[in-house]
């Protein structure tokens, strides 16, 4: 084995860069969330990769989503890139001071402007600016941090869950989404409202060859080296296992009705140990990036000053 | 008595990297950081972080047969552990030894002093007076690791990526042997009385003495022991380098010859230093401990190689003990030359320095499965450990770049030569060695005919 095909992955690599950049060692103020939030514990929560994965499922099967990123973006090309980018803005705008959450909000609402088209699966024009989308992607990555902790990282209590929620709307706010309440239009603001938004977006939702192909290549990581491989594979079923079943049926993820079927039709799906074990050795490898273990420790003393 | 005596050094050594501070912020942070609940414990240390670190540990002795990357890793894996909080590790102590640790001791030091790998080590003075060390092992950790340790499928891919040129099966059963005796300090504090009682007038060699009323299946009370670190010892004049180099020798194969027992961990970290040779041997959380039919091979295959020049003995004695197989079409000119490597320090008689380039050597031999010798070569279970510790120990002694007649030190220990004193620490072992009596398990008849 040589270093070359070792985890030392441009994946990795990246994603650690990012984060080790996007928590601040001299912050203006605490942000938008702060280090008593919510947000800050879910973001640090071991779950958050399978968070992360089961987000991009479910935000892929909006048709103008994923039309918009299949029509502006090269992910596909360069995958560690595009998730070192996601990443952090996520973090950017959780752990950096306003004005830096700020920034990167701008950032990315000027490169939206450019995101516009029709898609060729409905026919139907999108902007990537456009709020209804911006809730779309925002309400998957909510639901996606609650379900992903509720069955692998440390839960959270109801109220906890509702506080979440509610403290997201300042990235919802950001990223452009109108400041009003829910039914004003506005972001979901508690689990009850994320629960309606889901309801009532659910007929605009579809899959076609794209969202497959999506979803094909990010439960297979062809990125992913051999030897984490097999990691990977059980990342990916818990990924899938914590969907909503409406989501597995739109992609004949096995029958989520019945009890205990994992991601292919019959299987079983990983245990919360076992997909907790492959999360710490992901960790670990995280941890060994450079500045990983000393922005953790930023984040882990403020938010023990704040009593958490 | 002075509590400082083994000082801060090797906690600040092993502590976790804190970012950008001094003094009494540094404390600060690392309160702040310190493990508080058993939740933390798991959280840090569960979730295969812990196998990953003791994996960590057993690489340590392989050092060329590990990928850098991996070494980096589980390297950072050791720093992100923090202490626990005081109040944590008092916890541990009311429930094993019944009362808070300003009840139990006369007096208690909530700042640990040392890192253990799943503990950390507190300064206290007993009720009688008794300066010691208590190492408090981190409540949950048992079962944490327990668990890890059935996902046997994760644990062979992490295995086969960090020590891609190892024997995977062996490792994963070592693995397993390792983490349970360490986590049983029951076993750890009887290993440690064994070797005290053994060494106990020992003019060089040091063991601290157990406290046997305040040790438990979590907590170890030992003597507290004074000395100099690793790292100081290195900048002592030679002189006194070879002399501690001497003594870490003399106590290794005097316990496997006469103890039949090999305390592992030959690691800097496990040793005290005093001018003129002193040393004091901490942590007996790896032992391994033969019986006298699977010591025996190895004494032949020394005796054959070093005193009788008696290459088909010296291969019989390969093939009885596993290490090679019965009729490998192979010459017997060729596995001397593959294997003497491992015995070139006591071949032959005069002074021999130890360089980290031989350890090194050693260790790249002991791996290199290009050899004509890999295809029918094997190290048999109960060997394994032996083996890495061997080349945990060459390192150590490589890193002192000692200098000694080896050999001859050897024929002292060596049971079917058993020579009189060849050096000044030699001659000071004599009382010593006539008082002692043989500990060896008696069952196999005699070691060697």
């Amino acid at each position: 084995m040589t270093a070359e095909v070792y985890p030392g992955t441009p994946l990795f690599q990246r994603a650690a860069a990012a984060f080790a950049a996007c928590v601040p060692v001299n912050p203006a103020d605490d942000g938008f969330f702060g280090p008593a939030s919510v947000t800050w514990r879910l973001q640090a929560d071991l779950s958050a990769p399978v968070s992360g994965l089961r987000s991009l499922l479910l935000q892929a099967l909006h048709p103008l989503a994923m039309a918009g990123v299949d029509q502006h973006s090269q992910w596909r090309d360069d995958p560690g890139d595009r998730f070192a980018t996601t990443s952090a803005y996520v973090l950017t705008v959780t752990y950096g001071d306003r004005a830096a959450a700020r920034a990167a909000a701008a950032r990315v609402r000027r490169l939206h402007e450019h995101v516009k088209g029709v898609d060729p699966v409905t026919g139907r024009p999108y902007a990537a600016g456009d709020p209804a989308l911006l809730i779309w992607v925002h309400a998957a990555l909510v639901e996606s941090g609650l379900a992903a902790a509720a069955l692998y990282g440390a839960p959270l209590t109801p109220a906890e869950q509702d506080q979440y929620v509610a403290e997201m709307t300042a990235a919802a706010e950001l990223i452009g989404i109108p400041a009003a309440p829910f039914a004003a239009g506005g972001a979901p603001a508690s689990v009850a409202e994320l629960d309606a938004y889901f309801e009532a977006v659910r007929p605009d939702l579809a899959t076609s060859t794209s969202t497959a192909d999506t979803a094909a290549y990010l439960l297979g990581m062809p990125d992913v080296e051999p030897e984490l491989a097999e990691a990977w594979e059980v990342l990916a079923a818990a990924a899938v296992t914590s969907l909503p079943g409406w989501a597995r049926d739109m992609y004949g993820f096995g029958d989520a009705r019945a009890a205990n079927t994992g991601p292919v039709p019959g299987s079983e799906p990983p245990s919360r140990t076992e997909v907790r074990q492959v999360l710490g050795v992901l960790d670990a490898v995280y941890l060994g990036e450079p500045g990983v273990l000393e922005a953790r420790q930023r984040i882990t003393v403020r938010m023990r000053q704040a009593g958490q | 008595m002075r509590l400082a005596a083994r000082g801060g050094a090797r906690y600040a050594a092993n502590a976790p990297r804190l970012f950008a501070a001094a003094g009494e912020q540094r404390q600060q942070l690392r309160d702040d950081l310190a493990l508080r609940t058993a939740q933390d414990v798991a959280d840090t240390l569960g979730t295969m972080k812990g196998v990953l670190m003791k994996i960590g540990q057993l690489a340590s002795y392989i050092d060329d047969g590990i990928a850098p990357p991996a070494r980096r890793i589980l390297g950072r894996l050791q720093d992100s552990v923090p202490p626990m909080s005081a109040e944590l590790a008092a916890s541990v102590v009311v429930a094993e030894l019944g009362a808070t640790p300003e009840r139990v001791f006369r007096e208690w030091d909530p700042l640990p002093i040392a890192a253990a790998s799943i503990g950390q080590v507190h300064r206290a003075i007993t009720a009688d007076g008794r300066a010691v060390a208590v190492k408090v092992q981190y409540p949950g950790i048992a079962e944490a690791i327990s668990a890890d340790l059935g996902n046997v499928a994760l644990i062979r891919s992490l295995l086969k990526m960090a020590a891609p040129s190892q024997d995977v099966t062996s490792l994963i059963e070592e693995l397993r042997e390792r983490i349970g005796e360490e986590l049983d300090y029951v076993r750890e504090a009887e290993n440690q009385r064994l070797f005290a009682a053994f060494f106990d007038g020992h003019p060089s060699v040091s063991v601290p003495k157990i406290v046997d009323e305040l040790s438990t299946a979590r907590v170890i009370t030992s003597e507290l022991a004074a000395g100099a670190r690793f790292a100081e010892m290195l900048t002592w004049p030679q002189e006194e380098r070879d002399l501690a180099a001497e003594t870490i020798y003399r106590f290794t194969f005097r316990s496997l010859y006469e103890l039949c027992a090999f305390n592992g961990d030959p690691h800097p970290g496990n040793y005290l230093f005093e001018p003129g040779g002193r040393v004091t041997f901490l942590d007996f959380g790896l032992v391994k401990h033969f019986t006298l039919d699977e010591l025996e091979p190895l004494i032949q295959m020394v005796e054959t190689l070093c005193l009788r020049d008696d290459p088909e003995g010296f291969r019989r004695a390969m093939e009885g003990a596993g290490f090679l197989q019965a009729g490998a079409p192979i010459g017997t000119p060729e596995v001397i030359s593959h294997m003497s490597l491992f015995y070139e320090t006591v071949r032959e008689r005069g002074p021999r320095t130890m360089t980290s380039e031989y350890s090194s050597t050693v260790a790249r031999r002991y791996v290199d499965f290009k050899s004509p010798l890999a295809a029918y070569a094997s190290i048999p279970r109960s060997y394994v450990i032996l083996q890495r510790i061997n080349l945990g120990l060459f390192s150590v002694l490589g890193a002192m770049n000692a200098t000694a007649d080896w050999r001859r030190i050897s024929e002292e220990i060596w049971p079917f030569v058993s020579a009189p004193p060849s050096t000044p620490l030699g001659e000071a072992e004599a009382p010593w060695l006539a008082t002692r009596s043989d500990p060896r398990p008696r069952s196999a008849g005699p070691v060697v005919g």
